[in-house]
């Protein structure tokens, strides 16, 4: 009795664990392996290098500005989209006339492909013909290059993505909002907490598990940025927004150093792992999860 | 080469879904076998969109009821992933007979052992190879191998628009223009009280930035490479002289439109917010809303470079799944390239024609220029392809180092001069590394 429902069992996921054998693991360790080789998939032939992919990073100036070009990127994003979204997010959670509408909107950003985003924000950061300068130029900021300045580009790349983003963390702190119990705002109303300390002391305690979800899943999606650099700048100008995952791209299908750029992966894929156990570490320190 | 980028990048979505589906449908199929030539299957991989597919569905089936038995399935590839989905697809052992790829993929298609040597094909009877123009010949040959047909060609030439020229009183540009006549001309159109720029430039680093240069660079009387392919040439008085010329009016005159993303320039054109455009024959129905001329690429006076263009030719290559298949795809492609289809296909889709013999005929470049006006110019400008970039693996480096060596010029954060010397050094460490 018992052996067959092991055997329903196992016969029940054994699909699902084959596609993602099939499509997960197979590629990982096919990767891996790749690493160490010189590989450029048009000859057969895949000399093992060692280590070579590895050390040649070492020596890679382009590697060290993606490195920076990425970090830069995660420290600004991360924070801001779970601001933005915080903000958003307690603006909603009341009852107000078309609140739905609000919502929804809010969510929308989630709901439009990258491409029409990526169209979008070329136009409003157009040095000469966009909307950011035209308003600029009413306010007497002199006009910027945005996308054709290697010092700015970076930034509007931040941008973009935090306005992609934002509709997510709305989601996620708007259903954190909804469990923070009433009682205890009531209760320390009652005992003279203004509104400023009641979110300072309550609220934002409570919703510290959604902020550490958030976090870690934003650092995750950060790191490995892509879409938009591709479609807005192709890395550029002069590299200026060459992240990690975009260099890999450019040395793996336009270089054809699937070996060189199996090693970026697996550096960001363990720079990704020590982030993610860190921040879960520390993350512990500040959550509260009520019982 | 550039053709559709954006489109085909909303395209790539797709191609996600397709690769799947290939991926799904290879594991069914033995890709080596095939019983005989005239029932072979030919699946093909090709990027065409709107006009482009529908005139080449319609060759499909004109095909198909001319030759029966023979199933020709083609499947929609984004351009831009062709080469990167074949690669996949050889180490999975399930490679299409055809593919469309770039031209500027060539040298590194051509290390593949499935490609198969079309070079006794193309000398058969009737094929008369030398009807394919020689900048298309040139770049489906890699070492003296032919391992593509022409799939399609374009050129780069001048595209203004008249009425900008009219009212800065300017004469329109005439055949034997100089450079120094389009900077001046640019200036003139530049008027940044309206927002209004001489020209533009695409500034994303990428060959699409590099091989307008490069038309620069030829026409004043440099080289790329040394003839051996083996150290940078481009370092000389030539190379100066073209960076110089975009540096005149991008830096200098701010007569430039610089566009980062690649898909700006076209609509601000077509909006009358530019004057003139270095751009190829796959924009001007972008323009509707313009009356526009086109023109020649301007000369250098005094260099032996002359007027001068550059040409993005593309291959259909074939794979090889079994003798049988590959001649059952080799029928396909010599009969697709033919003058009567090369003829069809222009006519239909106002891409220009492949082969010297369709170009030539008045009544065919008549008909194409009234569907789509300046293309004819376009065709004539086909003569003005005198060179080719250079056939080697090391290209996609190489075009790399000229993306960034162009785009600090452009927005002037080096001297031309540093940036060559720069430049060069990069790249003969990459061709001797």
């Amino acid at each position: 009795m018992v052996s067959s429902e092991h055997f329903a069992g196992w016969a029940f996921v054994t699909p699902g664990v084959a596609i993602i054998i099939l499509f997960g693991a197979v590629p990982i360790v096919w990767s891996a392996v790749m690493s160490f080789q010189k590989d450029n998939l048009l000859s057969p032939s895949t000399p093992f290098v060692g280590t070579a992919n590895y050390r040649q990073m070492l020596h890679d100036p382009i590697v060290t500005q993606a490195i920076q070009h990425t970090l830069i990127y995660t420290a600004l994003f991360v924070p801001g989209t779970m601001l933005v979204g915080l903000v958003l997010a307690v603006a909603m959670n009341r009852k107000i006339r078309f609140i739905s509408f609000y919502r929804t909107a809010a969510y929308a950003t989630m709901a439009i492909s990258t491409i029409s985003e990526a169209i979008v924000f070329i136009w409003l950061f157009d040095p000469s013909y966009g909307i950011v300068n035209y308003f600029f130029s009413l306010i007497g900021v002199p006009q910027q290059q945005f996308l054709n300045s290697p010092s700015e580009a970076l930034y509007v790349i931040v941008a973009m993505t935090i306005w992609g983003w934002s509709g997510f963390s709305v989601v996620i702190y708007l259903a954190a909002l909804q469990g923070v119990p009433q009682v205890l705002l009531e209760a320390a109303s009652i005992d003279g907490a203004g509104p400023w300390r009641r979110f300072r002391q309550i609220t934002l305690p409570l919703l510290s598990p959604a902020s550490l979800f958030l976090a870690v899943w934003l650092t995750i999606n950060a790191l490995q940025l892509f879409d938009e650099v591709y479609l807005s700048t192709s890395g550029g100008p002069l590299n200026a927004t060459t992240v990690l995952v975009y260099y890999l791209y450019t040395e793996a299908f336009q270089q054809f150093n699937f070996g060189y750029a199996s090693a970026i992966a697996y550096f960001l894929f363990l720079v990704i792992i020590v982030v993610t156990v860190i921040q879960f570490r520390v993350g512990k320190r500040f959550t509260y999860y009520r019982s | 080469m550039t053709k559709h980028r954006l489109r085909g990048r909303l395209a790539g979505l797709l191609t996600a879904l397709t690769a799947v589906t290939v991926v799904l449908a290879g594991c069914g199929t033995d890709a080596g076998s095939g019983s005989s030539a005239s029932s072979s299957p030919i699946d093909i991989w090709e990027g065409w969109t709107g006009v482009e597919a529908t005139t080449f569905a319609h060759l499909v089936s004109e095909y198909q009821s001319e030759h029966p038995g023979v199933k020709v399935s083609s499947l929609y590839v984004n351009n831009d992933d062709t080469l990167q989905k074949v690669l996949t697809a050889v180490r999975g052992g399930s490679t299409p007979d055809i593919a469309y790829l770039y031209g500027s993929w060539a040298p590194n298609a051509a290390q593949i052992p499935q490609v198969v040597n079309l070079t006794q094909v193309v000398k058969r009877p009737g094929v008369n190879w030398d009807d394919f123009f020689t900048g298309e010949r040139d770049v489906a040959t890699v070492n003296g191998k032919v391992i593509g047909i022409p799939a399609l060609v374009d050129n780069l030439a001048v595209v203004y628009n008249k009425k900008l020229f009219a009212a800065a009183h300017l004469p329109a540009p005439g055949p034997t223009w100089t450079w120094a006549q389009f900077t001046a001309d640019a200036k003139a159109l530049t008027n940044a009280s309206i927002k209004q720029y001489g020209t533009a430039y695409v500034t994303p680093g990428t060959e699409d930035t590099v091989w307008r240069w490069e038309a620069l660079l030829w026409e004043a009387g440099g080289a790329l490479l040394t003839a051996n392919n083996k150290q940078a040439a481009f370092d000389s008085a030539a190379g100066l002289q073209a960076l110089d010329t975009l540096r005149t009016m991008s830096v200098t005159d701010k007569s430039m439109y610089l566009d980062p993303s690649d898909s700006a320039y076209a609509n601000l054109f077509n909006s009358g917010k530019i004057g003139m455009l270095v751009t190829g024959p796959w924009d001007l129905s972008g323009f509707p809303n313009v009356d526009y001329g086109v023109q020649v690429m301007p000369s250098y006076p005094g260099a032996d470079g002359g007027h001068q263009t550059i040409s993005g030719p593309d291959n259909w290559v074939v794979f090889n799944n079994g003798s049988a298949r590959v001649s059952a795809a080799e029928q396909f492609l010599l009969w697709l390239t033919a003058p009567a289809q090369v003829k069809y296909w222009s006519l239909k889709t106002g891409d220009l024609p492949t082969r010297t013999s369709v170009a030539d005929q008045s009544s065919v470049t008549a008909a194409m220029d009234a569907a789509l006006p300046g293309d004819a110019a376009f065709v004539q400008n086909l003569a003005e392809v005198k060179q080719a970039r250079p056939q080697i693996t090391q290209y996609p480096k190489i075009s790399t180092v000229l993306g960034t060596m162009i785009v600090s010029v452009l927005l002037g954060q080096s001297q031309p001069q540093a940036a060559l010397t720069a430049a060069a050094a990069q790249v003969n460490a990459d061709l001797a590394g």
